[in-house]
């Protein structure tokens, strides 16, 4: 069974200036339960392909459909939902909300699916404690450091226990040992939840750990049976 | 507490932390504070004001009226005596002898028309002029007072032997009493024998009025008359009697509050800014929202709360501090009168549960009508951009 299924995705910014077109009829396809690397260099939009799939922003021409559900035919307050119980996003930034602890950050996705409160904390708690941060569940999110914040906006992740995992270059701004770190805690999740990754990354040591690799230019987007050079 | 509460409380709460946010939410707060006590101390005075009015009213106007709906007279004077003594809570009943004349002094000098009526005065020696009580308005103009007399001169005629000559009573004046604030009784209060021969009533009355107890509840005392009474008669409770009067003071009341209502529009524009401003702030976090499976409908309620707080903290503290200073000023008599001029001795506050509660729901509901802009606006943003733009 297919996870993603993207068919002729074009998409074009338009904005002050110019308007840029970032791809246009990109097809991309990934079964469930993969581990995928997505490489390219900077602009050709890695990160706005992960944005269409996990359905916060809108292709201007074709279609996505994500463990069969087609993204652009669901109303906004399904997609919403649906985006909640089955894509987890990991952003390069963390982007944990500065005004709440690492658990309350962890308890968001509960909370919004409506989750009591109490029991979503303990949830995020527990999380928290996989991801081996069990000691800093009070800690405001600018109290870690740079691998923490990211540890936690994986556990924040995987709250609703997704099949789809989303990550936008989750190491990029890391050190290399905390880059590894996270990498090795995203993968042992992966396996442990059953469930389909994509990763976005720039590092080809990690991109050859993942089970598949996909290489992205101004073309398109197309599968790779080894790593390009490190140039 | 629902997810949106939550994230508005904390938004709103760690907004000390961002000094320019922290202030305008501040300016916000105080500035609708500031709105709902001036509106409810200005409600309170007017109140103050007006129930003294409304007293007055109650005190000096009959409470039940009847009178024919067509002709002078009660067709059936004793019938209606008998149905107003027996109403429950009936005080007193007493038939309206009323007519207008001109009022002179003793000389016959300084000729004013008035309007007199029968009224509650003291048994008068059969010998002396009958007694009187005026006004103290008529008093000035006539330069009479206590003890001295007036001459009455009725519109009516009588016979005599030089021809038709107009009925005249001399009066002695028993009292002169103080005349309360738009006031619309009669000028000149004497016994119902003089005004039956200034009016030439001998028998009957044009009207029948009745006192109550408990005059608030005088509509089901006029329902039970009209019962009682059946067609041919007019019956009208002291508030229809003063209805031009209670228009007025509605009129005023309406007109004060919305101008200073505007005070509270006002301090709503600055929550229009401070929520717009924690939109543009925010801006990176409803994109994480939003990709973390929250609704447009929802990032709306989040910043409808905030508004709703900040609305309900502004008001809550108008509230306090406006019925906390009316109470005050009228308990402690702050703001006083020269009483030689006024009939009051201190301005008076009346702090009524009812306008202090609209005057809440008034103020809440613009404070969330303000914030419908900037939330529908964070409901629009689109969440791609809004991390693609944020990094």
């Amino acid at each position: 069974m297919l996870a993603v299924r993207a068919e002729n995705l074009s998409k074009t910014y338009t904005g002050e200036g110019a308007p840029v077109t970032v791809f246009s009829n990109l097809t991309f396809e990934l079964p469930s339960g993969a581990f995928a690397a997505v490489m390219g260099p900077s602009g050709v939009g890695k990160s706005t392909l992960l944005h269409l799939i996990g359905g916060i922003d809108r292709p201007d021409s074709g279609r996505v459909e994500v463990f069969g559900r087609a993204l652009e035919e669901m109303p906004p307050r399904e997609r919403a939902r649906f985006r909640n119980e089955r894509i987890g996003f990991v952003f390069q930034f963390h982007h944990l909300l500065p005004e709440f602890t690492a658990e309350e950050n962890v308890a968001f996705p509960e909370r919004i699916a409506g989750v009591p409160a109490r029991e979503a904390l303990r949830s995020a708690a527990q999380l928290l404690e996989r991801v081996g941060l069990g000691d800093r569940r009070a800690h405001g999110a600018r109290a870690l450091s740079g691998g923490e914040q990211q540890r936690v906006a994986l556990a924040r992740a995987l709250a609703r226990n997704p099949g789809l995992l989303l990550a936008d270059e989750p190491t990029g701004n890391l050190d290399a040992a905390a880059s590894a770190a996270v990498f090795d805690l995203l993968r042992e999740l992966h396996a442990e939840r059953g469930m389909t990754t994509i990763l976005v990354t720039h590092n080809p040591d990690l991109a050859k750990r993942c089970d598949r690799l996909f290489l992205m230019s101004r073309e398109g987007i197309s599968p790779s049976p080894g790593l390009p050079e490190r140039g | 507490m629902r997810f949106e509460t939550f994230v508005a409380l904390r938004y709103l709460a760690a907004s000390r932390s961002r000094a320019h946010v922290a202030l305008i939410a501040a300016i916000s707060i105080v500035g609708l504070a500031v709105g709902v006590a001036a509106l409810v101390v200005s409600l309170a005075l007017l109140s103050g004001f007006q129930d003294r009015i409304r007293q007055q009213m109650m005190d000096r106007s009959a409470h039940l009226r009847v009178s024919p709906a067509r002709g002078a007279l009660l067709p059936d004077a004793e019938r209606v005596a008998r149905v107003l003594r027996g109403l429950p809570g009936a005080v007193e009943a007493s038939p309206a002898i009323e007519g207008r004349a001109w009022a002179s002094d003793e000389a016959g000098a300084a000729l004013v028309p008035v309007r007199y009526r029968n009224g509650p005065l003291p048994a008068a020696d059969a010998a002396a002029e009958p007694p009187a009580r005026i006004a103290g308005t008529l008093a000035a103009r006539l330069r009479t007072g206590s003890g001295d007399r007036v001459r009455l001169t009725s519109s009516r005629f009588r016979l005599s032997p030089i021809g038709p000559i107009p009925v005249t009573v001399l009066l002695k004046v028993e009292d002169v009493r103080r005349t309360g604030v738009l006031e619309k009784a009669a000028e000149i209060e004497v016994s119902e024998e003089t005004a039956r021969l200034l009016s030439g009533t001998t028998v009957g009355a044009g009207a029948y009025e009745a006192r109550l107890k408990a005059p608030l509840e005088v509509d089901a005392s006029a329902r039970a008359v009209r019962a009682a009474l059946g067609p041919g008669y007019r019956i009208q409770t002291w508030r229809e009697l003063n209805a031009p009067l209670a228009f007025a003071l509605l009129l005023e009341k309406v007109v004060i509050f919305v101008t200073v209502a505007l005070v509270i529009v006002v301090a709503a524009l600055n929550i229009v800014s401070n929520i717009a401003l924690t939109v543009v702030e925010k801006r990176r976090d409803l994109g994480v929202l939003t990709a973390l499976g929250a609704t447009p409908g929802a990032l709306q309620r989040v910043y409808l709360t905030l508004g709703g707080v900040i609305g309900a903290l502004g008001t809550a503290a108008g509230v306090l501090v406006g019925a906390g200073l009316s109470v005050a000023a009228d308990r402690f008599r702050l703001v006083p009168l020269p009483s030689d001029v006024y009939l009051l001795t201190h301005v008076p506050f009346a702090v009524h549960p009812g306008e202090v509660a609209f005057v809440a729901a008034f103020a809440l509901v613009t404070a969330l009508a303000a914030a419908v802009l900037p939330a529908r606006a964070a409901a629009r943003l689109a969440p791609g951009e809004a991390i693609r733009l944020s990094r």
